[in-house]
């Protein structure tokens, strides 16, 4: 649906929750681990035990403030913890530590295409704070694992400047992919290292005030994300159009997959009262200006940087370079190629259409396969160094599927059908039989068809089985048909 | 100024921290409570204009930080022998409404 | 053996006069005998102190060094953890509670060859003036069996007054401590904050809680502050620096110093008390010492402030007591949120939910301005004048309590029961070192304290003082009538 030119005007906030890869929690030395058997990953601070206290970790500080760098946003000299209270099982201490009025950082944008237009999204803060337990439901009872209890988040709390699923879309990815190449995060929606809220209003284009809004929480892809987004922006124009003085009454929903549509999980009666206050266990976190400058000129290469790179000076397409981007590991297995190969656009098209092509229907990629990049890059080599044909390629490639591990170069040495025919009176011979056959298409390419000479070209390639250098089977045709 | 909560202010506080009060428990609160607040309230008489809130005794103290190095960590075992209930390696509690 | 202070009973252990089998056999005969009178206790750690003294026999006897508290009998208050022992915190939810991990603390006493006797009876979870709001028992003064030893560390004071331990380990938030140490005639001394670890303390009030040793002499404290009192990795607002060297500071002569006294803070005091503190400072005066007048108007806002910020910091460090990961879960409860409200409300006690709900008051919304953060402020204006005063003096004295021991069950009101901290809390809030030191008996036999408070870090100066005052006094020499 396109709202360019509606009346209507969606205003859209997202909170994108980072859980950061130190190899500690936050405030607990418990290891940071991911689907490990329950409360194996677990200290005496990340349960709650009573005489715990928390001591912050400086990795999580130091990803923080690199994120803050990357999003260009003010970093904090000084910053606070602060207590958030509320009674959940999956709460150690039923309340958080979390930075409520001095986050380390302020402020803030990322840069993004949104459907082929370039665009600037606002961020308005985002604070460190550790993250809860989990609640596995059964029947009758619920089970509490605390193992995720203490990680450490970086919650990103953007503007209400997004006014479209795509925008937000874009947003949340350019988010995951800043967060992915500062190596800050794995960044798995599906484990759960990445969460998004959306919070949803929608008003008349041009009405200066905001109204009601509401929060849609449990999206476990941007695709869902992008659907429940449409289907809520939806739902609240009907509600306004029936009868535009509705004031939307406060709640959080969630998306339905069946459904396709935005459910209620529960209204906010009034506002929760965390009686925010100072951590008293914490002290106040103090960052020179050399430490955070040392963050900032140590930056990796980000996102944009990279896109422009590979437009720039690779020659990528903006499309091509686009994919690669926003899958950082596959990223860096063509990365990790372009040591070995000298052509970007080839070594591209290979990775991303061939190889991931094969391997997509075994649910694996080029990674997982377990396919080096180095070898990848070899095979593009081989075809530009002539040694053999495309055709061919296509051929080793399979093998090289197949067998996961072997190289390119010995696979075309060890199968005498993949040799190329770069004997001159052999290729001779070939060409001579061709024209020999076809005396009709020789007419047509003197009468001026050049669709003919592909033809020609295409039998000689049939003959040998797709082996003759082609350079050399257009050299030789080529002085035949004189 | 006299201070006295009501029966409602009782109320709310009880489910703010969660302890079930019987009606003598939450008389007993509100007399209390009430004296207490009426007692502290002497604090609205000092001038503190300008003056900022101490949330650190130790004036000087800083930025104190660990190292990313995982350890300490709390055998299970050692976890769930202090639970009042536990299944499969989780503290078990009863049913969640689940969102 | 009993009669020994920690240093002479080191003495004896290290040359081989006494065994440590023999001190912790005697240690626990004594309790038998006598321990029910005062109910001091509430657990008596027989294996591992058994343990320990094996240890330490074997150590003598292999010619190893040994620690500066080797074989020492050590009494700790209930709410700081012995790995594997229970940490009851004299409340009903933690009744079956065993700690995961031993307190900072504890670990360096134990090295340094400290053998621990049993856990101490205190106020539930240390919020009380008097032991009297344990779930468990009453525990009783030494002095006078019909009176309250003071609180919250009632149980550790009761236990060195009758002389079934040295030393014992307690916690200050507002004055717990100081005001049972003046009140058990013996010495109670609560460190800058910071300076003893709070890993393993059961966390009450998180920006005033302290351990705090108590002795039956000022040396004796200085020891065991010089074995405790060290940075540790795993308390955020631990002091990085080491300590100083107390004992030595102690040895070294006292040539007086300026002690400012807060005449009109004080103004109020009467009676025995008064002339009580009046002969302590011509004593200090007898020493060299010049008192000088000191404007400390302001603490008489401490207990207001004090009961705004301990109670909210306390309503969120208890708020982990719901029965689900520990502690006692109601056998009632069917929901979940029936297992937060019937835990807690079977769980906790009268005060603790007197504070518990205060706690919660002065944080919520809409009050949390006119509550925390004006008690915050009016916390700092109170350093301020501290820091003012100390331009003026190297340390101040002051009474610890305008009472003597008084009779159990005669205080009902929970605010009365506030008001003995008055001279007491605002160490706390200042963060400041302060010790009480016996300072002589009231008509009826019940001992008096004074109190000396120093600046931020200068906890050798006031053992220093107290040190020259105990010298000169003998207070400390004197024990209970029917434990002497």
């Amino acid at each position: 649906m396109t709202l360019k030119h509606s009346i209507w005007e969606p205003v859209i906030g997202l909170e994108i929750h980072v859980q950061l890869n130190t190899k500690s929690k936050l405030f607990s030395r418990a290891p940071n681990r991911f689907g490990d058997e329950p409360n194996i990953n677990i200290g005496v601070v990340c349960t709650g035990q009573p005489g715990s206290l928390p001591v912050l970790n400086k990795e999580a500080v130091r990803k923080a403030v690199q994120f803050g760098c990357a999003i260009d946003a003010e970093i904090a000299r000084v910053s606070k913890f602060d207590r958030k209270s509320y009674f959940y099982p999956d709460s150690p201490r039923n309340f958080q530590i979390t930075q409520y009025d001095q986050p380390i950082i302020r402020g803030g944008r990322v840069e993004t295409l949104v459907e082929g237009e370039m665009k600037s999204f606002a961020i308005h803060h985002a604070h460190l704070e550790d993250d809860t337990g989990m609640l596995k439901h059964f029947t009758s009872f619920a089970g509490v694992d605390y193992n995720r209890a203490g990680v450490p988040l970086v919650e990103v709390v953007s503007e209400p400047c997004m006014h479209s699923a795509k925008e937000a879309a874009a947003y949340a990815m350019a988010i995951k992919s800043i967060m992915e190449y500062i190596g800050a995060s794995d960044c798995n929606m599906e484990e759960g290292s990445l969460r998004v809220d959306c919070n949803i209003s929608v008003r008349k284009r041009g009405e200066g005030t905001l109204r009601n809004k509401i929060e849609i929480k449990n999206m476990n892809s941007f695709h869902n994300m992008e659907m429940a987004i449409e289907s809520e922006i939806a739902r609240q124009i009907a509600i306004y159009e029936k009868d535009d003085s509705v004031q939307l009454t406060k709640g959080t929903y969630r998306f339905d997959l069946e459904k396709k549509e935005t459910v209620l999980m529960r209204m906010k009666e009034e506002a929760d009262d965390y009686r925010y206050f100072p951590e008293p266990d914490l002290v106040p976190l103090v960052l020179t200006h050399e430490y955070i400058e040392h963050i900032r000129n140590t930056l990796p290469e980000l996102p944009t940087q990279r896109l422009k790179r590979y437009v720039e000076e690779l020659g990528l397409s903006d499309y091509a370079a686009g994919l690669l981007i926003n899958d950082k590991p596959l990223c860096d297995y063509f990365e990790e190629g372009l040591n070995f190969c000298k052509n970007a656009r080839n070594l591209c098209n290979w990775i991303t259409v061939e190889f991931v092509g094969r391997l997509k229907e075994k649910g694996l990629t080029p990674m997982s396969a377990g396919i080096p990049a180095r070898h990848v890059a070899k095979l593009v080599e081989l075809i530009e160094q002539g040694t053999i044909t495309g055709k061919i390629a296509k051929l080793v490639a399979d093998d090289m599927v197949a067998d996961v591990e072997r190289d390119p170069l010995q696979i075309v040495q060890a199968n005498p059908d993949y040799q190329p025919v770069s004997d001159l009176s052999a290729i001779e011979a070939l060409v001579d039989e061709v024209l020999k056959e076809n005396p009709q298409s020789i007419a047509d390419f003197k009468s001026g068809k050049t669709k003919a000479y592909a033809f020609l070209v295409g039998q000689v390639m049939k003959l040998c089985k797709g082996k003759a250098d082609p350079a050399l089977v257009n050299k030789i045709l080529t002085e035949k048909l004189q | 100024m006299a201070h006295e909560l009501t029966e409602e202010e009782i109320d709310k506080l009880s489910h703010l921290c969660r302890i079930a009060c019987s009606a003598e428990e939450k008389a007993k609160l509100k007399a209390n409570l009430s004296k207490i607040l009426n007692y502290v309230d002497q604090l609205r008489q000092v001038d503190t204009k300008d003056v900022p809130p101490c949330n650190s005794v130790l004036e000087e103290l800083k930025s104190v930080m660990r190292d990313d190095e995982p350890g300490d960590i709390l055998p299970r075992e050692v976890f769930l022998a202090n639970a009042p209930a536990h299944v499969g390696g989780m503290i078990r509690v009863p049913p969640v409404i689940k969102f | 053996m009993y009669k020994c202070s920690a240093h002479q009973l080191r003495e004896r252990f290290v040359k081989g006069d006494v065994s440590a089998k023999e001190i912790v056999h005697k240690t626990y005969d004594r309790i038998e005998q006598k321990g029910d009178e005062v109910g001091a206790f509430l657990a008596l750690l027989k294996e591992r102190a058994h343990k320990q003294a094996d240890k330490l026999d074997r150590m003598r006897q292999e010619g190893k060094p040994l620690g500066k508290l080797a074989g020492v009998p050590i009494a700790i208050k209930d709410n700081i953890h012995v790995e594997g022992e229970l940490t009851t915190c004299a409340s009903k939810f933690l009744k079956n509670y065993r700690a995961p991990f031993s307190a900072t603390a504890i670990k360096l006493l134990e090295q340094e060859g400290a053998i621990i006797i049993g856990k101490t009876n205190l106020d539930e979870f240390a919020m009380g003036s008097s032991t009297e709001y344990s779930a468990f028992h009453q525990t009783k003064n030494p002095w006078d069996l019909t009176c309250t030893p003071g609180g919250s560390s009632g149980g550790s004071a009761a236990a060195v007054a009758a002389r079934f331990v040295p030393l014992a380990l307690g916690s200050e938030t507002g004055g717990s401590v100081r005001q049972p140490a003046s009140l058990c005639g013996i010495v109670g001394f609560k460190p800058t904050y910071g300076r003893v670890s709070r890993f393993g303390l059961v966390a009450f009030g998180s920006s005033l809680d302290q351990i705090s040793p108590f002795g039956t002499s000022v040396n004796d404290v200085a020891l065991t502050m010089g074995i405790i009192a060290h940075p540790c990795e795993n308390d955020s607002t631990s002091i990085p620096k080491a300590p100083d060297d107390y004992l030595a500071l102690l040895k070294a002569p006292f040539k007086g110093c300026k002690i400012g006294v807060p005449w009109n803070f004080i103004a109020d005091l009467g009676g025995e008390a008064k002339e009580n503190f009046l002969a302590s400072i011509e004593t200090l005066k007898s020493l060299d010492c010049k008192i000088v007048d000191v404007d400390l108007e302001i603490l008489k806002t401490s207990i207001a402030v004090y009961y705004v910020l301990a109670t909210a910091e306390a309503s969120t460090n208890l708020a982990r007591f719901d029965g689900i990961r520990y502690g006692v879960r109601s056998s009632k409860a069917k929901t979940l949120d029936e297992v937060y409200d019937f835990s807690k409300q079977e769980g906790f006690g009268p005060e603790v939910k007197n504070r518990i709900l205060l706690g919660t008051y002065v944080l919520s919304a809409g009050y949390q301005d006119a509550y925390y953060r004006q008690a915050q402020k009016v916390r700092t204006l109170i350093i301020r004048r501290f820091t003012e005063a100390f331009k003026h003096c190297s340390a101040i004295a002051m009474p610890v309590s305008p009472f003597p021991a008084f009779p159990l069950g005669s205080i009902h009101d929970p605010l009365q029961m506030y008001l003995q901290d008055i001279y007491t809390i605002a160490a706390n809030l200042a963060g400041l070192p302060a010790i009480s030191v016996p300072s002589g008996f009231n008509k009826d036999g019940k001992p008096w304290g004074l109190q000396l408070l120093g600046p931020q870090l200068h906890d050798g100066d006031v053992l220093k003082i107290a040190h020259a005052f105990e010298e000169a006094t003998q207070f400390t020499h004197q024990l209970p009538p029917l434990f002497g």
